[in-house]
Formats: structure tokens, sequence, C-alpha cells
């Protein structure tokens, strides 16, 4: 490589996303002439086919040794762009994302001066920095083929399959004395009735059948190092024991629970106020047309009262504002069912939205023609649970559905169809560190893009720990974890970023301040020569950068945020005067 | 194996499939039937909840796809049939579709498509504006490649005995392309401005523009063409082609026939000497077809287009034997010396002075010394083209009564309608079913004629019903002069006799069909010569295919060979006129002719030009039966030189381990909800429209409604159109609409600050992750969103709509007004993949979607082993269920390769 800088610089229309607010053929003419910059152009669409292949060519054309696009945030497109690099043989690291998107044209959608001014500042930092950039090679970690996953529910059950079907070695920790978690129990799963203790141990039985699966009772994560592709995970069992296994990926597969209503919420405490699932157990026990009892009396007639702990105001201190998902099928199953066992039975649905989705509407049609009514409450008008005459319960509401008329029910039993809540465990959230989101769930890196992935490579969601999900898309998860699982480690080994933070040896004089202010333990202490100095393992460190401004030395450095190059970025932006 | 998996589509759930089996170190083959991959996920604005851009997320994931080492990608591709054999892998027929263009060397610069002069429908748009027939699907296509979209041959084009594919032409008017024009007839035909007079045009007869107001006028549009480039260019643009061959052709005959071939051979560097032997070159062109249908100056035009090439044509040159022209060194002939000799009635009388055969009368009247009829009575005998210009040229010449005798009626008449009007109006008479029997004479001149009446008996061979003589009906009237027009016959028998060629029992040569060489090597024939009279077009015709066979004979090549034209499938008129809902009718196009009483004075022409702005609108009717026009302009622009016309579609047969389905679904049809008016009212639309006019890729800048382009500010969206909607025969909730119609309420809300919105919904299904939330924030921007089904939708005189609904929160059924109606339609099982596999193996579930037996344990498993389910080919899913069930699927499939390769081993 000659150290001439031959930079090509790309700003991207964004199709209009950044076209219509700011100036781009003026930001590419501010920018054709900085030092080092060899081309400059626009493009309508950056990401697509047909400009990557220009870039590509681009770098072979003008020998390109630096490329910055400017376009939108690099958590979209660097790695496309990178990859765009590699494929035209320029170093990855030597490319340089500007978003001038996210932080520019939908910020000042106002603006448009001022708005293509801050893109010149921006590109014109971007481009300094590139001259700095060197090429850096990926850092390479052999996978270890196995795989830890974490709960026996009927998702963790699945993956745990799957992974022994591709030959990986997987250890399966429950914490409970019981696989099966929450289906195991459950005579009747909607929608098409099969019996969920058979289900959990149909796949009990072909994981014990396998000699590649070891399944941990009682036991419990309880510590994580390591990285992607090599994690050695501390499990304890239950006489307090702690054993360390060898790990290439960790499934997180640690379900919900049903939300436990307060007391006095809709009549909880009262004989007769039951939970979805305590109903659930109640149906499942009873016989075939055998009619339903609860403490010895007949039931003839019930309310469920939907969204119980689901779809709070956004100032509910609960935090619950989302759907559950599952239990408007749930209970509308339930109902049928009971009308099985019961046909007399009459069913009131006190719902606010019945979200039978898909092929679940069916669920909520046979539900209408097995004796189900259904009436409508708004949040602002609850219905209100209290004892009635006789043993019964009555249950008040004001129902929108027949010109907001206020019913009164004497019912047997009322069902509080009661959503999911996250499951409650600190442990393993301090060592998963897997971000949390609306409603206490983990949190995915994309939604669309990678659904099962967490911000830690290596970790994997898979069903309801993520959200509340039904039986089947649970497993969908969990098998869909396991393949990105598999993708991780057939392969043998992983290459990992090498933008990670480096010390110079001669400045550093160990203080330990670095080793204090890093979050993932990758940072150690080592003799050299006559001093002992800083040492940073290159797989653990994440480039967060913690450390770089703990060091009182300036003895710590990260690779793509040199010192040298987010002075000479500031600089470029310090110039521009933005009106 | 070929490859370890297939993924059948390429949508979000297929790139997802393919990129994790991919990851994993499979062998992926995608398969694609659209010409990108990215499915319908790339057609959306933004994504609920997150309000990413639906391009921003797409085409990241449709690059690695397409990059990625262990995926092949065939967009453009359909599965035919899927075998599963015995070992547990599977054999899959892929019809690759023509592209007809080399994806190789296409840039995707985008060249064809600003040259294309065809539109089409924008599907990428949902058919709200127009594309090119050759073009790059959408700007973010993956592959980013041009696809030249063509359904079939258009009518015209495949009708056309000479190939010159007049849907190019009529394009190329229609794009105000004169020039181009011109040169795309001139690849064929160098009689442009005499085809565009005396063609018998069969392209108009097949034109399905005729099913509307009448056809387009496309042999009227040649003229048209003709007439605009010779009067800016009074000789020909170009010279003598520059590469010479030594090998010398002789053309005998200087008709259609004889002209068309010598042009091609010229064009291609033979040297070519055409011997005439009238006085002047043209054949029948000149001699038979009478100047106020084809002036003078016109014919010579078009023959200086074959003489420019250095074609010499020897006037006055009766060739007696082609043995003689071989000894003169010419290395080989093709003789197209027409069918000059009139064909005898063989009746009493028929020797009378003032009986004539028509060829000869016509000769001597396009030649100027026509005879004086002034007051004469003419008959002429016969129903063709030839019978028809004899009567015209009698009254032109002054007679004052033109009988015509046609012993058929006007249905069997051969001769063109238009011609058989303007004789009719010139005053010439015609008797059906009639035909002369004997001539009587007086002094040995035509003193009367003696006819029988005739019925039509049984159909003949030719499939014309055969008339018989009506006994005892004979008339006999006075006549001073009888034109026999019954056929005329070719002058044979000097080359049968001295060159010992073979003729056929009708007098005719007898050639090959398809290389048109006599049995004489080196010796080919074509025209009326071999197959008796017949119209300008097929002589044309027979001379290129001469030009062509002769060509390979001089270059020692294998005769027949390869075929010289293979046209698609004709298109269907229906199929065309089925792709569109409704057609405007126009009046019929314009046809200008000079008067009647004017134009009998003399030969002046009698059909006038064309105006541009004529040519232009009535090309502009043209349906684009076959979608790409092959006028030729992509050819010409593309700078890569990749466009190949002649593609033709592909099979390719492949073995693959497993198989995953992504085929993903349909959207609900609107037009059956009659009740909401989709079909009728412009400003009701689907929430796919709506999700175009939202996109950064949109049609228009901002959201217009369709009927004025008026920017809408009271929007309304009916929920669950479509969906949990038995009479619709869909009964499930499509899970995605009123998540889809909240997202764009925001976006609304964001481009028209101003505009109202309003929900009528059955339930709000916000049940995904961040999805109630995302429900409330648009609630409180402002969406109001009302508990109602909407009934009916009805349009008022301005375009705004009246939405009756049931207002639940009150009771009441109410009735409001909105300037823009958005129905929220739903998803339906796209059942493309049963007919993959042999009857009934594929299981569809009660719902028509790809039935998973055990959806609890084995989410992505079908009723076939080894085949598998990805996405919303199984149910209605939005897009972060369809990204973890495609992960499902893939890895169900990766499950069972390691299965089979296990029992492999």
């Amino acid at each position: 490589m000659s150290d001439e800088k031959k930079i090509g610089v790309y700003i991207c229309h964004c199709g209009g996303n950044i076209s219509d607010y700011v100036d781009v053929e003026r930001v590419r003419a501010a920018v054709e002439n900085e030092p080092g910059v060899e081309i400059a152009k626009t493009t309508v669409f950056a990401c697509s086919d047909a400009s990557q292949q220009e870039m590509i060519e681009d770098i072979g054309e003008y020998g390109l040794n630096g490329m910055v696009v400017s376009s939108c945030s690099p958590k979209l497109h660097l790695m496309t762009f990178r990859g765009v690099s590699k494929r035209g043989g320029l170093n990855p690291y030597q490319y340089e994302q500007v978003n001038i998107r996210e932080q520019d044209s939908w910020a000042h959608t106002d603006d448009r001066e001022g708005a293509t001014q801050k893109a010149i500042a921006l590109v014109k930092a971007g481009i300094a920095k590139a001259r700095l950039a060197r090429p850096l090679e990926p850092i390479r970690i052999d996978t270890v083929p196995r795989a830890l996953v974490i709960g026996g529910g009927i998702s963790g059950l699945r993956s745990a399959l799957a992974l022994a079907d591709f030959g990986l070695g997987v250890y399966l920790v429950e914490k409970t004395d019981t696989l099966g978690g929450l289906v195991a129990n459950r005579k009747s799963i909607f929608m098409d009735r099969k019996n969920g203790a058979e289900l959990v141990t149909e796949l009990i039985e072909a994981l014990r059948s396998r000699d590649n699966v070891q399944i941990l009772m009682n036991a419990e994560l309880v510590e994580k190092k390591g990285s992607v592709g090599n994690f050695d995970v501390g499990i304890k069992n239950e006489s307090g024991e702690t054993f360390t296994f060898n790990v290439g990926s960790i499934i997180i597969a640690t379900g919900a629970e049903p939300y436990d209503p307060a007391e006095q919420e809709y009549g909880r405490g009262l004989p007769g106020v039951l939970t979805l699932t305590e109903f659930l157990d109640l149906v499942d026990a009873a016989e075939d047309e055998g009619g339903l009892q609860y403490n010895d009396r007949d039931v003839e007639s019930i309310a469920y009262i939907y969204c119980v702990g689901s779809r709070a105001d956004e100032d509910d201190p609960s935090g619950r504002t989302y759907c559950s998902r599952y239990c408007c099928s749930a209970a509308l199953h339930s109902a049928v069912e009971a009308a099985h066992k019961a046909p007399d039975l009459r069913q009131y649905h006190l719902y606010r939205d019945i979200r039978t989705y898909g092929k679940y509407e069916t669920i909520y049609e046979e539900a209408s023609r097995t004796g189900s009514f259904i009436m409508r409450w708004l949040p602002e008008d609850p219905p209100e649970v209290s004892e009635g005459e006789d043993g019964k319960l009555l249950v008040r509401v004001t129902d929108q559905l027949t010109e907001n008329q206020k019913v009164a029910l004497d019912v047997d039993l009322v069902v509080l169809v009661t959503g999911l809540v996250p499951r409650k465990n600190e442990t393993l959230q301090n060592v998963l560190k897997v971000p949390i989101g609306n409603g206490g769930f983990y949190n995915e890196i994309h939604p669309k893009l990678r659904p099962v992935e967490t911000v830690h490579d290596g970790q994997f969601l898979a069903g309801s720990c993520q959200f509340p999900k039904p039986i089947t898309e649970s497993v969908a998860a969990g098998l869909a974890a396991t393949a990105k699982t598999a993708a991780l480690l057939l392969k043998g080994y992983v290459e990992l970023e090498p933008l990670v933070a480096s010390v110079k040896t001669d400045a550093c004089v160990w203080c330990n301040d670095c080793s204090v202010a890093c979050p993932y333990d990758a940072i150690g202490k080592v003799a050299f020569e006559a001093k002992e100095i800083a040492q940073v393992n290159r797989a653990l460190c994440k480039g967060c950068g913690a450390c770089v401004p703990a060091c009182n030395q300036n003895a710590i450095e990260l690779e793509g945020y040199r010192d040298d190059q987010v002075k000479a970025a500031i600089a470029q932006l310090a110039k521009v005067v933005i009106p | 194996m070929d490859y370890d998996v297939m993924v059948v589509g390429g949508g979000a759930a297929g790139m997802e499939s393919a990129l994790t089996l991919g990851e994993m170190g499979f062998q992926v083959l995608l398969v694609e039937k659209e010409s990108s991959v990215g499915g319908k996920m790339i057609l959306l604005s933004k994504v609920f909840p997150t309000l990413d851009c639906a391009s921003c997320i797409s085409t990241p994931r449709m690059a690695s796809t397409a990059h990625h080492p262990n995926i092949t990608t065939w967009v453009y591709s359909q599965i035919e049939h899927i075998d599963k054999n015995s070992d547990g892998t599977f054999k899959a027929m892929v019809r690759k579709k023509a592209t007809h263009v080399d994806f190789a060397k296409c840039t995707g610069c985008q060249e064809c498509e600003f040259a294309c002069t065809v539109a089409v429908p924008d599907h990428f748009n949902d058919d709200m504006v127009a594309a090119r027939a050759a073009a790059i699907a959408f700007p973010q296509a993956v592959p980013k490649k041009a696809v030249i979209e063509r359904h079939g041959s258009s009518p015209c084009s495949f009708s056309c005995p000479t190939g010159m594919k007049p849907h190019g032409y009529v394009s190329l008017v229609r794009s105000g392309l004169f020039e181009e024009a011109m040169e795309h007839i001139l690849k064929v035909s160098p009689l442009v401005g005499s085809l565009g007079r005396t063609c018998v045009a069969p392209c108009e007869r097949e034109c399905t523009r005729s099913e509307l107001e009448g056809p387009v006028p496309i042999r009227m549009l040649k003229r048209f063409v003709a007439d605009v480039h010779y009067e800016k260019h009074a000789e020909p643009t170009y010279g003598v082609p520059e590469e010479k061959k030594d090998e010398k052709v002789a053309i005998v005959g200087s008709g259609p026939a004889g002209l068309t071939a010598a042009y091609h051979l010229a064009k291609n560097g033979y040297q070519v000497t055409i011997f005439e032997a009238e006085k002047e070159a043209g054949g029948m062109l000149r001699i038979a077809i009478p100047a106020y249908r084809l002036p003078n100056d016109v014919l010579d035009r078009d023959i200086r287009n074959v003489t420019a090439l250095g074609v010499e044509i020897k006037t006055n040159h009766r060739v007696e034997s082609v043995t003689a022209l071989k000894e003169q060194g010419y290395d080989a002939v093709f003789l197209a010396c027409g069918a000059m000799r009139d064909k005898k009635m063989r009746a009493d009388g028929e020797e009378l002075d003032g009986v004539v055969g028509a060829l000869g009368f016509l000769i001597d009247a396009n030649a100027g010394r026509g005879m004086n009829l002034s007051g004469k009575t003419v008959v002429v005998v016969g129903g063709g083209n030839v019978a028809i210009d004899a009567a015209r040229v009698a009254r032109r010449l002054g007679a004052a009564k033109v009988l015509m005798q046609y012993r058929r009626s006007r249905a069997e008449m051969p001769a063109v309608d238009q011609e058989v009007e303007g004789a009719i109006e010139e005053g010439v008479e015609i008797e059906y079913l009639k035909v002369p029997i004997r001539f009587h004479g007086k002094d040995g001149k035509l003193a009367t004629i003696e006819s029988i009446s005739m019925k039509l008996g049984d159909p003949d061979a030719g499939g014309r019903r055969r008339p018989a003589p009506v006994e005892g009906s004979e008339q006999t009237m006075d006549a001073d002069l009888c034109i026999v027009a019954i056929g005329e016959t070719p002058e044979l028998s000097e080359f049968s006799e001295k060159d010992k060629l073979e003729v056929t029992r009708f007098n005719t040569l007898k050639v090959d069909s398809t290389t048109l060489e006599t049995n004489v090597s080196g010796v080919f024939a074509g025209g009326d010569a071999v197959s008796g009279p017949s119209t300008v077009v097929e002589a044309a015709h027979a001379g290129m295919y001469a030009a062509e066979y002769i060509g390979r004979y001089l270059r020692g090549e294998e005769l027949p060979g390869k075929p010289l034209d293979q046209p698609l499938p004709v298109v269907s008129p229906a199929d065309v006129l089925a792709r569109q809902k409704s057609y405007r009718k126009y009046p019929a196009p314009v046809h200008h002719e000079v008067p009647a009483a004017e134009r009998i004075q003399d030969f002046r022409e009698v059909e006038l030009p064309l105006s541009v702005e004529d040519a232009r609108e009535s090309a502009g009717r043209c349906l684009d039966c076959g979608g790409c026009s092959e006028c030729g302009e992509c050819v010409k622009a593309c700078p890569a030189d990749a466009i190949e016309l002649d593609m033709r579609d592909e099979h390719e047969e492949v073995n693959i381990g497993a198989v995953v389905l992504s085929t993903g679904y349909r959207l609900v049809n609107p037009n059956r909800l009659t009740q909401y008016g989709y079909e009728k009212y412009p400003n009701v639309i689907t929430g796919m429209e709506m999700d175009r006019l939202l996109a950064p890729t949109r049609p228009y800048n901002t959201v217009l409604r369709p009927s004025d382009g008026k920017v809408p500010d009271n929007i309304a969206y009916v929920f669950c159109a479509g969906s949990r909607d038995r009479s619709q025969d869909n009964r499930l909730c499509s899970r995605v609409c009123c998540m889809y119609s909240i997202k764009h309420a925001q976006l609304i809300m964001g481009a028209l600050p101003l505009a109202d919105i309003t929900m009528y919904y059955i339930d709000i299904r916000a049940y995904g992750k961040n999805y109630e939330e995302f429900y409330r924030q648009a609630e409180a921007m402002g969406t109001y969103f009302v508990k109602g089904k909407v009934a009916h939708v009805f349009e008022k005189d301005d375009g705004n709509l009246l939405v009756t609904y049931e207002d639940i929160a009150n009771g009441s059924v109410e009735t409001m007004e909105h300037d823009l109606v958005v129905l929220a339609t739903g998803l339906i099982p796209n059942t493309e993949p049963f007919a993959m596999f042999d009857q009934d193996r594929l299981k569809a579930d009660e719902f028509n979607y790809v039935l998973e037996p055990r959806p609890n344990i084995n989410p992505g498993r079908t009723s076939i082993d080894g085949v598998f389910v990805a996405g919303t080919a199984t149910a209605a899913m939005d897009i972060p269920d369809t990204t973890v069930h495609a992960g499902a699927a893939a890895a169900q499939a990766a499950s069972y390769l390691t299965q089979l390769k296990r029992k492999a081993q």
C-alpha cells in the first residue's frame, strides 16, 4: 500500500429520506476536494445492488484505500458496506460510515440549509477519520461444538433436541425438578386440542435417547465467562455445588409465568374467582359431558374478565402496557372445552378487544357457537366483581355492544383472563446481561431482521422469555435459535471485530483503573519487561471504550476510534459554523 | 446432489431460510419467480411497530442473499415439479423464464428502460403508475438487472407473413419515433410505401383492438412512416454495403418477391442482378395495381431502396432459361417471375373482340394505353382484388356502367372490403351469384353477354361454398366490353422444358416449402410463380425467405438448418382484454379518401395520408398485447449488448436434499368487496396502494387521491376488508391489517399533519411486542378509532365518499363523508406450492395454507418428510413472526439434511 490516501466518498439520497432535506449534490461538491478524496459521488440508494457493484468497481479502478458512505445509521449498513469493501479488495476496516439520515435529515426536516451544512461537516469528519484508518484483520476464535439451553419448558426441550440433531452437545439446565414448563400441566392446548403433557413426554423421551444431551435438573446458571463460541458457564446444582461447562453458545428459554392478580383485583380472593390457569386446571380435571364442579357445586354460569394484568395504562406503575397475546385464544379455547364438559353452561366474555389472530379466529367462532356471549367494556369503566346471593358472584359491567347498558350477571365462577409476565431471576439477568425491554422481557437485537439474537454474540432467545407466545410460536423461536447456534458453531470458528482496546506498553504504569472500568472483565495485569502493565483479552473486549477515558496515562487506545482519528474528526466538525 | 436445499420464494421468509442455511454451511438454491428477491416486504413503506424503512431493512438482506457464497439465486424462475427420490432426496424441474436480457452482461444502467416504447403497469407500485416493458423491477432490485416483459407474440406480429413485427413500428409511431419506425420496417422490407398502400393487412384482422372500436390502422401507419421518411429523404440514406462478396445472384422478375430477395441479398454483400421483362421494374406492383392505389413515384422510391444497395435491374429483358443464367456466371438464381397470364373462362365467344383479360387491361391502363370507355357498358367477371381494380379502372376510363359478376356471394369474395366499398362508392355495380356462360358477338365484336344465376352448395377443399348453376336462369345483357378477372397463372413452359424445372399440376413451380429451392440445385423460386396469384405481402415474405436460403446455399450451409424466425406463441385477445378492468371505446380511427365523384376523374391516389396527430393517436390505441413490441430500441440502446429478444424459457433439472417452501401469501382481491366500491370509485384504494403512496420510493411525492390528485385530508380505513368474513370465503383474521393501518395513520399524520384519520374496526388486534403501545401512540396522535363494521361506501359527485357504518358506541347506523377510503385488505393463501407435487402429496389445511401436521412441536414441517414450509405459506404472519418461522424451517431442514448425510455415510 502506498502512503497516498485514495478515498471514495458516496453520498446517499436514500430515495428521498435524505435528499428531501439535504442538498446531497452540494454535500458532494463540498467534500470532493478534501485531502485524500479520490472520487465523490451521489447515489439514490447506496445499499442497492447496483450501487454496491459500482463501489466495488471504483475500488479497483481508482485503487481506493479508503471509503466513506454517508447514508444511514451504521446499525443498518455498516456491515453492508464493510462487505462491499471486502468484495472490492479493500480492507473492511478502512471503511467509515457517516450517518446523515437519523442524525441529520430526519432530525432537521424543517431546515434544509442547516441540514445540508451539518451533512457537509459530518462527511468531512468521516473523511478525516478514514484518512487515518488502518487495515485490520478480524480476531478468529475456535468455537466449542456444544450449547447451553437454559430452561426446560417446551421451547427449551425442543431447542435441545434440534441441537442434538445437528450433532452438537447440549446441556439443558432446568431450575425446578420438573421438565415441561407451563405446557406440562395442560391437557388440551389450543388450537388442535393436543395433550400438552404428552407432547412434553415425547420430547423428554427423545432427549433421553440422545447421548449428546445432558439434562441438569434443579440447576441454575450462576456464572459466565468467555465470549462467543467459547463460554465457560458455571452451573449450580441443588446441593450448592458449581460445575463449569465449556459451551459455544447459550439459548435462553426461561419462559414467562402467569400473572398473579393482586388481592381484590376484580374480586380476587372471593371464592369462585379464578385465574385462567386455575380455571384450566378445573376444566382439565372434569369429565366429558360430566359437568363442571367448583367447591362441590355445579357450575352453570361463568364470567370471564379479559386483559387482567395486561394492557395497562401508560402511567400504570406495573408497566404492563403490553397485550399478552395468547390469553384471548386460551380463554376462548377453555370456554369451548368447558362447553364440551358442561353443554348447558352459560359463559359471558367481558372483553376489550378479542385478539384471536390468524387461524385462532376459528376458536372465537367455535366459542360463539357453544354458548358464549360477549360483552365489551372500556378501560375507563371496568367490570366490578362482588359477592352475590347463594354463594354466587355478582359481576357488574357496562356493555358497549348493547348501547352501554349496565348489566349485572349472577355467575358461579369468575375467570380472570390473566396474561403472562416475565419470570424474575436477577441472578440470571446479571450473568446474562441481556437488555430488558418493555414489560420486562428480554430484548432481541432487531424484531424483524434478528428476532432471536441478543446484543451479545452467542446468546439467543427462545420462546416466552422474549414476549408472551403460544406454544407453536415458542417452539418456532426455539428452533430458530438453534439454527442461529448451528450457523455459529458448525463452522468451527468465529471471527470477531478487531475494533478492540490496546495498551501502549511504554506508557502504561498499571494503576488498575482500566480494569475496574471494563464491564467485560477483559483487562488483566501482566509482567512486561521490568514493570507490570495492563493487557486486553481481545476475545472478551467489546470495544466499548470505557477503559480509554479511565486511563490517566493516556496509555490505552481503541482501534477504530484512536485519539488521532477522533481528534481529526472533531477538528473538522469544529470548523463548520452551522447557521 | 446439485444443492443441499432448494428454497422456493425469495421474500422475507425465503431470504431468512436461505441465509440461515447458507450460514450453516449448506449449499442453497434460492428460486424466485419475480425478477428480484425481496418479496412483498420490499413493497412496503415502513414497518410496524419500529417504523423502520422497509427498503432500508430489506436491501441489506437482499444483497447478502444474492452475494452469499453458499447461496445460488435464480430469479425469474418457477418450479414446475418436485419429485421425491427413494433415498430421501428430491428432483426438481425449474423453468427459467426468458428475461430477454443476458444478466451476465447487464449492468443495470437502465438505458433499455429509457429507450423502451411500451408502457406496462408498474407492478412494484401496485399498478398505480406505468413502467416500461423493458425495465428493472424497482430501484433497489437484487439482482439489479433489466427484464423484458413478454407475454408472447402480439397477434399482429404473429400474423405478418414477412415477420415484420407490426407491433414494433406501431409502438415507435406512438412514441413519435418515425425514422426509427422506418428503420424497423426496412429491416424486413424495402417496399415500405407499396406495402403501406397495398398490403391486405392480415395484422389488422388479428388486432385485439377490433374487439373494441376497431383495429389499429396498422397498414396506414406503415404508409405514414414511408410518407414521412420519403418526404424527408428523396433518396435512401444508405449506399452500397462496404463488405462485398464474390457470389452473383440472378433474380428473374422485379415484383415484390424479386425486389425483396434482391434487397436482402445485396445487404449481405452479394452481387445481385434482376431481370425484368417489362419496360419498368415493379412487376405486379407496377403493372397490375392501379396508380390510384399505388402512385408510381412511391413505387419508384421503394425500388430505389433496393437499387441503392447496388442491385442492377435489367428491364426489357425476358429470361427464358435459368441454365443460361448459370452459364453466365450466376451462382444462384431466384425465379420470381409471377403469374402474368390471364386465365381463360373457356366460354363460347371468349375470343371475340371486346372480351379481354384483366391483367392485359390493367397493364395497358397503367402504361397510359388505356382505351377510351366513355359511355360504354363494361362487365367485369370475378371477385378478387384484380377484378375490383379492373372495375374501378374502367370507371376512370369513362365507362358509364360497370357491372361485376361474381359467381359466389359477398361473404366468399376474396377482394379486400375497403376496395369493394370504394368500388361501390364509385358507382360499380356488383351482381353476386352470377356468371357469364356465353358471349355473343356482332361482326366479331362483343354485343351481348349471356349469364346464369348460381347457388351455393357444399364447401370445397378451401372451405368456400361451391357454386352451382341454377338451370333455366339464363339472362342476356348488352355489353361493350367484358373484362375477365378470374385469376392469373404463371408462364412456365420454357423453364420446364429447357431447364427441367418441376411444375405442379396447378402450373406452378415446385419448391421445397421451407427453403424454396426447386428440383435444380441453386435455383430457388417464390412469389406468385410458386403460390399462384396471391398478395403482395406473401410475395415479400417469399423474397425474404429466398434471400435467407440462397445465402445459406452460397455459404455452403445446411438447408434448411435453423429456422429463420421462432416467434413466441401468440397471445390470445381474451387474455389481453382481461388485463384491465375496463376499456374506453374511441370513435373509429380517422380514414380520409378523396370523394368518389372527384377521384374517378383521373388516377390520383384515393386514400389520403394520416396527419402526424392522427397517426400517433391511432397508434396510441395499441393494447400492447405481447407486452414488448419487439421494436428493437432497447437492443440499439444497450451499451453492454445484453438484450436477446430471441431468448426462450429454459428448463433445468436439479437434485436437492430438501425443499423449503417460502411461497408467501396473496392479497385479498378487493374487487370482490363490491359493497365498498373498489372497482367503481377511484378514491377507494387498498392498504398496499397506501403503502406505496407512503413509501420513500413512492410514485408521487406525496399522498394523492386517484380521482383528481387532491391531497386527502379526511381518510377512512375499513378494517377486516375480506378477512373474518365468511361471505368472502375467508374466516380467518389476517394478523397484519390492524397494525399496518395504524402504521399508515402514524405515517400519514407525519406527511399530512392536518388530515383526519378514522379507523372503522371490529377489534384492534395489537397483540405483538410493542404493538399495543404503537396503537395507543396512534390514538394519542389523534387517530379516531370507531368500533363498527362498514356496511357500504357510496361516491358523491365530487369524488368524496359516504361511508355507512354501525356505530357500536351509540348503537346507531351512521354515515360519514371522507375524501379517501382505504380498505385494510387481508392475506389469503398462495396455493401455488400444491401444484408442484404429485397429486395431494403436499397437504393443505382446511384454509388452503400449507399444512403443518404437528405445529406444536414441529413447526415448519409439512406432510412430506424433507419438504418444509417457511413463513406465510402456512399462515398469515407479520414480519417478525415470519423471520422466526423461517428460522424454524431452516432448523428443520438442517436437521433433515444432517440425517440424510448420516444415512449416506
